[in-house]
């Protein structure tokens, strides 16, 4: 929207490899950590475990899609079958009497298996192709989901989770959850804070870029690739697996079809692609607005005095949730997190020159 | 088995997938012009169905009147998107164009629900239920129209693009610069491919609204129409005709041997599989001309 | 710099020092001033990179496709300040520019690549009457008329770009680079071609070369362009006498090979 030539300059490798460029966002990721440690007891329960926990949780699967997306560069359509290929073998396992942290990492790794599958099509074409081969792949699975009652739970098509426990202890509670929620969502924001700073970072971003050109550099463009599907469906399937876990409670297949693909896109694409806090306020932003759209459209007729029917109420948010899309890609195709360090940017040449130091 | 349901399997089969032609045919149009994959056919297509409807049924007005008219707002809508949207996206990567072209899809369908609601209506064009029999085989009185106004569009467009507007777009889909730089209005011609593409999915929309009723599904046919125009090669109409003719007999036969084993509803698998294995095996499909990069 | 100073009214271009900017940050040329006599043909010379292409884009505004803006100065064609003009309405004014690369479209026969640059308000009789015409220039292009243009071989393709270009009835052509990649023999029959429509309609032309021994052939006048700056403009012949020119662009001076003259020119670049 708007460009600044501002922001900060780097002198030396070591300057340029620091997790935070400025101190500031340090201070302030400190600071977000601790109010998310004790989000419980500020925030009431009702919000904390409707809002706040899946925020969070979608916010992993943001940034899972970003690491293969925003990073490496390749479209993924097809990213919430891979999510509940984690979900439904984490589930299963779990049902078996595997404990939950096997559990979710045979969802993960489950997860990882199925995503590579994805990368082997990105081994052979890429952009538009590759989006409709993932699109499909999508569509396999909703199709395997749906038609196999074995996976699926019985006729139902919904698979009751065990209660959800760490280290042989059950948790149940609101707080609990939250936390195992906030500690995954932790867990993934470091790992991708440190990849940006790590080789496999650089050569990730190399292979977005040009992916021959990174080969004639000596990356291995193939190998960087599978490494990309590979990781982000360990999260994928994880976070999959939790979604159910902490929030569903149930898995079923509606709950993986090809509009939560587009969702978590729309989450990292809004956010800003290759953008991490972004993918936080992505989530927020998909997640937030159908209720707010509808309050806000509530309020309006309520106010001109107009009858709105049951059926547009339920088609509103909709709308409105394309043209969120729509706007975003027009005003800011580089998303909330370019908005976001383009503020920051301009408010650190005045008033907040100190921050920078 | 015997022959005649073959027959009858593999003639009603090419019928329906000349009712995907339909919408294979409005993604090649802008595919062609601009290289935009639009994800929102399904979405144009339901809304030209539902625009109408709100003439003929809303409105009482007769479906020659209804019918023309939403066909000129649906132009104007698909030249407003292009404007509106699309435009400014030019150079960007992939990513982003799809995703615009999703959520062009996702409002559409919302904004076109909210106004019309969900619940199935049917166009009532006029053409009898009852089966036409030739020979032995049953076979559906609409698909056959359907298929009679695919093949006319399939004739049209061919004559379209020798006149001189059609070479015109043509050559926007070659080479933007050099169109340019002899006084080609580029933004124009994409303009008008879009426009062009939401007239067929009038056309589309009414006629898949006799079929199966206007409602949301008629966005879904988004996956088969992009299947058809993949496998058909996405800037090819003549690849648009004979893939919707392969695809609809592989849809019917195939289903026919594989719901025993399945438990029904093998279509939609087929539909993904023919698409995965045609991007693994023949990107570019069977007519298309764009060899696309590999690495 | 020597500028030219006869009366405006017999130039059918004029650029006033003009500036283009890319991305709003590039510099790409600064205060390039060049003037075309109605009916004239001049020949802008220099390196790669020296801004002729960029210069040539402003003028069509082609420059627009490339995120680039003509960020001061003027640029006026036939006594008309152009600068704010669209592309196509350009060339409906009568500028016409042959790309660099012979973009001619491939998947589209030589005959629709003509009709293709035909103005709308164009009527059949004259498209056909016009295209007759181009192939008498071009009697290679008539034979070859149905095949795709993708085939063609690189001198039909540059052929047919400078035909479509004609197409479009244009009073002031510009020519990117057509000698690029061609024979010696295709470069005479094209500047001939060139220089015989010049003769017999008028035509202006404004050519940008790096093969300078050719070009010089033909024009009347040259300017030398370097690093988005004119820092030579006179005659052909005198440019032809110039001794910088002979070593640099040329070819002449002391005998010197090839490999040489690139290294100097490079240098000279370099300091300057």
């Amino acid at each position: 929207m708007f460009y600044r030539l501002s922001g900060v300059r780097h002198n030396s490798y070591a300057s340029d490899s620091k997790m935070f460029n400025i101190p500031a966002d340090r201070n302030a990721t400190v600071f977000f950590l601790l109010l998310g440690l004790a989000a419980p007891f500020v925030i009431p329960s009702l919000y904390l475990n409707s809002y706040v926990l899946p925020w969070l949780i979608w916010t992993a699967a943001a940034l899972g899609l970003n690491l293969v997306t925003g990073w490496a560069g390749q479209l993924h359509l097809g990213y919430a079958a891979v999510m509940a290929v984690g979900a439904y073998s984490a589930v299963h396992a779990a049902k078996f009497g595997v404990p939950w942290e096997f559990a979710l990492l045979i969802g993960g790794l489950a997860s990882s298996v199925i995503g590579s599958l994805f990368a082997f099509t990105a081994l052979r074409v890429k952009g538009l192709y590759l989006a409709l081969t993932t699109l499909a792949m999508q569509f396999v699975m909703d199709w395997v989901l749906t038609h196999s009652p074995a996976i699926a739970g019985g006729s139902h098509a919904s698979l009751q989770a065990p209660t959800f426990a760490l280290l042989g202890q059950k948790i149940t509670s609101d707080a609990g959850l939250y936390y195992v929620a906030f500690g995954w969502c932790v867990l993934v924001t470091i790992f991708m804070l440190n990849l940006k700073r790590t080789g496999l970072g650089r050569a990730l971003v190399a292979v977005r870029e040009k992916d021959f050109a990174a080969a004639i550099l000596g990356v291995n463009s193939f190998y960087y690739k599978v490494v990309a599907f590979a990781a982000s469906a360990f999260i994928a399937g994880i976070t999959g697996a939790l979604l159910v876990a902490t929030f569903y409670f149930l898995a079923a297949p509606e709950q993986f079809t090809v509009s939560v693909s587009i969702q978590v896109l729309a989450m990292v694409i809004i956010g800003g692609l290759g953008s991490i806090i972004g993918s936080y306020f992505g989530a927020a932003l998909i997640l937030l607005m159908p209720g707010v759209v509808n309050q806000i459209f509530g309020w309006l007729a309520n106010m001109l005095g107009l009858e709105l029917g049951i059926e547009t109420f339920a088609h509103i948010p909709n709308a409105a949730y394309g043209a969120l899309i729509i706007i975003f890609l027009m005003v800011e195709p580089l998303g909330l997190g370019k908005l976001y360090a383009n503020i920051r940017d301009y408010l650190m040449i005045w008033p907040f020159d100190q921050l920078k130091k | 088995m015997d022959w005649i349901f073959l027959s009858e399997l593999t003639v009603n089969g090419a019928l329906t997938g000349l009712l995907y032609s339909l919408v294979a045919i409005g993604l090649v149009l802008i595919y062609k012009s601009s290289a935009v994959p639009n994800l929102a056919q399904g979405a144009l297509t339901m809304t030209g169905a539902y625009v109408v409807l709100a003439f003929s049924h809303n409105l009482g007005w007769p479906l020659w009147v209804a019918i023309p008219l939403a066909a000129v707002i649906m132009f104007l809508l698909g030249m407003g998107i292009e404007r509106v949207a699309l435009r400014r996206l030019a150079g960007r990567p992939i990513v982003m164009i799809l995703m615009m072209t999703m959520g062009i899809d996702i409002f559409l369908r919302g904004t076109t629900l909210a106004i019309w609601g969900g619940s199935s209506r049917s166009v009532n064009l006029g053409v009898s239920y009852d089966p036409f029999f030739l020979g032995d085989m049953l076979l559906s009185r609409i698909h056959i129209v359907g298929a009679a106004v695919a093949i006319a569009l399939f004739v049209g467009f061919l004559l379209f693009f020798r006149t001189r507007l059609g070479i015109r777009l043509r050559a926007i889909s070659d080479d933007y610069l050099a169109s340019w730089s002899i006084g080609i209005s580029v933004e124009r011609g994409v303009g008008l491919s879009w426009g062009l593409a939401s007239v067929v999915a009038v056309a589309t929309g009414v006629i898949w609204g006799e079929v199966q009723g206007v409602d949301q599904s008629l966005s879904v046919l988004l996956l088969k129409g992009l299947t058809v125009a993949v496998l058909g090669g996405l800037d090819s109409i003549v690849g648009a005709i004979v893939a919707g003719i392969i695809l609809g007999i592989l849809e019917s036969v195939g289903a026919d041997f594989l719901d025993p084993f399945v438990g029904g509803g093998s279509r939609d698998l087929i539909v993904a599989a023919v698409l995965i294995l045609t991007v693994m095996i023949r990107p570019h499909g069977l007519f298309g001309r764009h060899d696309i990069e590999r690495v | 710099m020597a500028q030219n100073d006869s009366n405006t009214k017999d130039m059918i271009l004029s650029l006033n020092s003009i500036e283009v900017l890319y991305d709003s940050v590039l510099l790409a040329i600064k205060g390039v001033s060049v003037e075309v006599p109605r009916g004239g043909m001049v020949a802008l010379l220099g390196s790669n990179g020296a801004g002729k292409s960029t210069t040539l884009k402003a003028i069509s505004g082609l420059l627009k496709a490339e995120r680039g803006k003509v960020s001061r100065g003027e640029i006026k064609f036939d006594g008309k300040l152009i600068g704010d003009i669209l592309p196509q309405d350009r060339v409906a004014l009568g500028i016409c520019h042959v790309i660099e690369g012979r973009r001619v479209f491939d998947h589209l026969t030589p005959d629709e690549n003509l009709e293709a640059a035909a103005p709308i308000s164009m009527s059949r009789a004259k498209i056909k009457s016009e295209k007759e015409r181009m192939y008498e220039y071009f009697p290679r292009l008539a034979e070859r008329k149905s095949a795709q243009s993708g085939y063609l071989s690189g001198g039909e393709q540059q052929m047919l770009a400078i035909g479509r270009a004609l197409m479009t009835q244009p009073r002031l052509l510009m020519l990117d680079e057509p000698s690029l990649g061609l024979a010696p023999f295709l470069v005479a029959e094209i500047f001939g071609i060139i220089q015989r429509i010049n003769k017999e309609q008028g035509l202006s032309v404004l050519l940008v070369e790096q093969n300078a021994v050719a070009a010089l052939e033909i024009v009347s006048h040259g300017y030398l362009i370097e690093n988005g700056r004119v820092v030579m403009h006179d005659t052909a012949g005198a440019l032809k006498e110039n001794s910088d020119i002979q070593e640099f662009y040329l070819g002449g001076g002391e005998g010197k090979n090839f490999h040489e003259i690139k290294h100097y020119s490079r240098r000279k670049r370099w300091l300057s």
